[in-house]
């Protein structure tokens, strides 16, 4: 038994954000009934596409033609048995579709509306169309995510989206719990812009309570002394490519792992200098040490400088890229954390995937089923909430609003 | 003082986490639970992590007064028998025990034992690699971990290192799947009588988080095989080579011609500023990859000429989702977090400051702020509601 077994989610999400909520929610065993239509299913949504497989897993398939009054009552329908309702759509689609917060209340008071949206509900930029890039541009992150100068670099992929997903996910089984003492659901108005502008607390903090703007600063700690505190070049490049540098990151967080970490390097002479003697010290002088600690390192392996520190009690890590992580790390697979899904693909064949990153002691969640086409459940789905006759599903899928 | 209004409230936690966790403990008592932290008697090391008050480090830290937030403090001595039965005390007490390897309290807390007395009760415990592995010792700061777990490959620039996000951004990933491990074994545990241990490894949380690293290593060959199975850093343009920030006047703005290239064509065609787009060439659907490329270069030129904030507002006036670049200041000027109310009161000690709100609003169990107590004055309450009176 998985632990959310029991709950059911009717899932209206597109592209990531939304879909990762629900995927998590698919893992711990709810029953997730993914809504798409063949109108819909096409460029990243559609259901061969490689980005829909990664986060439409261990969930149930229905196709709804939302444009047709049949498929809209079976929408309803739908709502009305459903723990959770959830969209990550720009303002007042599900209401266009007949499905919004105010018809769905009423029949299932119990019910967990949530709207992840771009901007949230109400607000001069409520209709503002979102993507995790414009997310991170509007809340600082990509302003402050570079080095000195350069303020056009931002995180090199959809951060922010995997993280409106989790809070959806909290979001969620946060109002089930509260529905325990209240008996009633409620509506949860999640804005993918407030959860990015939230990860800026402290400085926000200090921007109100101090008046100072934080900067960019590249891999150094804003606010906190700790030196070295970056990642440097290595030996072993496969080629002159950007994408197969080498590097470590190196993070002495105390005088006594600086000290660890001067051992490790032989203590040369220059590092015995009072000019690298405490932590304040070294932050002073932070290009000097990042240089002389990037030519030992660049005479090294990266692999061979992260066990060298590590041995010695010194935060270090190799950086890994996509091949490292695939082939290259124990840890991965010791935890057997990738895997193949059992059941191919009928497009694409074999598909592959990364397991949910949490290990319950006493209820496993180690059933991946595969992504399913459009409307492939149907049948078990209808029937199952709605107690809906097989041939009536035929006759919708014949008909076109099942598809 | 219990919390009446919150969508945790009834619930009680015992927070024994660093950085690696926190941030799960602070979305819990931000909803209400009533969330417990333990400390040392020379404090919580994370009360020393800048920015402070003040900007003095003998005031308190704005980073600890964030991510402690709505959190009951109390001084535990765990040399001394009576420290260790008050832990033992509050893990007794609690629905749910939230842990980092190695933070403050968790060998005393006895995990083993709480859950053979509190078959109910549900531990998280977050670590760095997980219990078992080659590289379960190895120390991983946000800096690290990001390395190690396939961040940090992802961001800078052909002549910058690899970069970290700015603040702990690895960090949320493992707090946020700490709370959700913690509400989803809760939930299992009031419908069942069934409390487990469940295991956070930071590793993980953070690789399986990160877009397109690990589809673009198994599907390279569909998606671009020309670019190999691993990609690089180069700035803020995105893997899709359809997202990049762009220069503007008076600022940068993060331009992007999805999800309807076609009305990004008509606008440029209206502006007169289309330039060779509408050559035949660029109409043969096999020349797709060469009309997004030139596509993304008339673009360049044709925002290079614009206001940038004009420009966003009449991007968005259109549904394209460009993004103005901000800097912080102008996030805290933000006129949709003004009309949302979204900003709250941080009650810091003797100090009042302007702060973030909540990631989500709930309409029927509000947010609610408490005030950030610098010390461990609750530590009485804490106790009482222990049952532990004076005497004792």
């Amino acid at each position: 038994m998985r632990p959310l077994e029991g709950i059911k989610v009717l899932d209206f999400t597109h592209v990531l954000a939304g879909p990762f909520a629900t995927r998590l929610l698919g893992d711990m065993g709810a029953d997730v009934v993914k809504i798409n239509s063949v109108a819909r299913a096409t460029a990243i949504n559609a259901t061969n596409n490689p980005y829909y497989t990664m986060w439409n897993r261990n969930k149930r398939a229905l196709a709804l033609d939302m444009s047709r009054d049949e498929a809209k009552e079976i929408c309803g329908d739908l709502c009305a048995k459903a723990d959770v309702v959830i969209d990550n759509f720009s303002v007042g689609v599900l209401d266009r579709w007949g499905v919004g917060y105010d018809v769905v209340c009423p029949l299932n008071p119990r019910v967990i509306y949530v709207q992840m949206s771009g901007m949230g509900q109400g607000g001069p930029w409520s209709d503002f169309v979102t993507y995790a890039p414009t997310i991170h541009a509007l809340s600082g992150l990509t302003h402050l995510t570079g080095v000195e100068g350069r303020e056009d670099i931002g995180i090199g992929f959809s951060y922010n989206d995997h993280a409106a997903g989790l809070h959806g996910a909290v979001a969620i089984l946060a109002a089930i719990q509260a529905r325990r003492l209240t008996g009633k659901g409620q509506r949860v108005d999640l804005s993918q812009f407030e959860v990015g502008v939230n990860f800026l607390g402290p400085a926000l903090l200090d921007l109100f309570g101090n008046g100072r703007a934080a900067r960019p600063a590249g891999n150094r700690l804003p606010y906190d002394e700790a030196a070295p505190h970056n990642c440097y070049p290595c030996a072993g490049a496969a080629s002159d490519d950007v994408a197969d540098e080498r590097w470590v990151a190196i993070a002495c967080m105390s005088d006594h792992q600086w000290r660890a970490f001067c051992r490790v390097m032989g203590e040369p002479e220059w590092s015995k200098s009072a000019t690298y003697e405490t932590a304040t010290a070294r932050v002073s002088a932070v290009e000097e040490l990042d240089r002389q600690i990037g030519l030992w390192t660049s005479q090294l392996d990266a692999v061979e400088v992260m066990a060298r520190c590590q041995a010695a009690g010194v935060p270090a890590g190799v950086v890994q890229n996509s091949i490292d992580l695939a082939e290259n790390d124990p840890q991965i697979v010791a935890s057997d954390f990738l895997m193949t899904f059992d059941e191919p693909n009928p497009v694409l064949g074999t598909t592959y995937g990364d397991r949910l990153p949490l290990t319950f002691g006493e209820t496993p969640c180690d059933i991946y089923t595969r992504v399913r086409d459009v409307g492939e459940d149907n049948a078990s789905v209808l029937s199952d909430w709605l107690g809906m006759a097989n041939d009536e599903v035929v006759s919708g899928e014949i008909d076109g609003y099942l598809a | 003082m219990k919390q009446e209004v919150g969508a945790l409230s009834n619930v009680r936690i015992v927070d024994l986490t660093d950085e690696r966790a926190i941030y799960g403990a602070k979305l819990l008592a931000d909803m209400g639970a009533d969330v417990v932290r333990p400390e040392s008697p020379n404090g919580d090391p994370l009360r020393s992590r800048g920015p402070y008050c003040e900007d003095d480090a003998n005031e308190p830290s704005l980073w600890h007064a964030f991510f402690a937030s709505n959190r009951r403090f109390i001084s535990l001595d765990l040399e001394a028998q009576t420290g260790r039965d008050q832990l033992a005390g509050l893990v007794g007490n609690a629905d749910v025990v939230l842990v980092s390897e190695g933070a403050f309290g968790v060998a005393e807390a006895n995990l083993e034992v709480a859950l053979d007395v509190n078959p109910a009760l549900v531990c998280v415990e977050c670590s760095s690699f997980g219990r078992d592995g080659p590289w379960k010792d190895f120390l991983a700061p946000d800096l690290v971990a990001g390395a190690l777990g396939g961040s940090v490959s992802t961001t800078g620039d052909v002549d910058t290192p690899p970069l970290k996000a700015f603040g702990d951004l690895n960090f949320i990933v493992s707090g946020c799947y700490v709370a959700v491990a913690a509400l989803s074994a809760l939930y299992h545990a009031k419908e069942t009588g069934q409390g487990q241990r469940v295991d956070v490894p930071v590793h993980q949380c953070i690789a399986s988080c990160l877009e397109h690293v690990l589809m673009w290593y198994w599907y390279s060959e569909l998606l671009g095989p020309a670019r190999g199975q691993s990609l690089e850093r180069r700035g803020s343009l995105h893997w899709s080579n359809m997202y990049v920030v762009m220069q503007a006047l008076g600022g940068t703005i993060m331009v992007t011609p999805t999800p309807d290239v076609d009305a990004q064509l008509a606008w440029l065609i209206e502006a007169g500023e289309h330039e060779d787009l509408i050559e035949p060439e660029y109409q043969d659907p096999t020349n797709q990859s060469l009309f997004m490329a030139r596509l993304m270069e008339v673009l360049r030129s044709f925002v290079g000429t614009k206001d940038v904030e004009a420009l966003f507002l009449e991007a968005q006036s259109r549904h394209a989702p460009y993004g103005w670049v901000l800097p912080i200041e102008k996030v805290g000027e933000n006129p949709q977090l003004e009309a949302r109310d979204w900003w709250r009161s941080y009650s810091i000690g003797k100090h009042m400051v302007k702060g973030p709100g909540t990631p989500y609003q709930f309409s029927e169990t509000p947010w609610e702020m408490k005030p950030y107590i610098h010390t461990d004055v609750d530590a009485e309450h804490v106790l009482q509601d222990l049952g532990w009176d004076d005497n004792r």
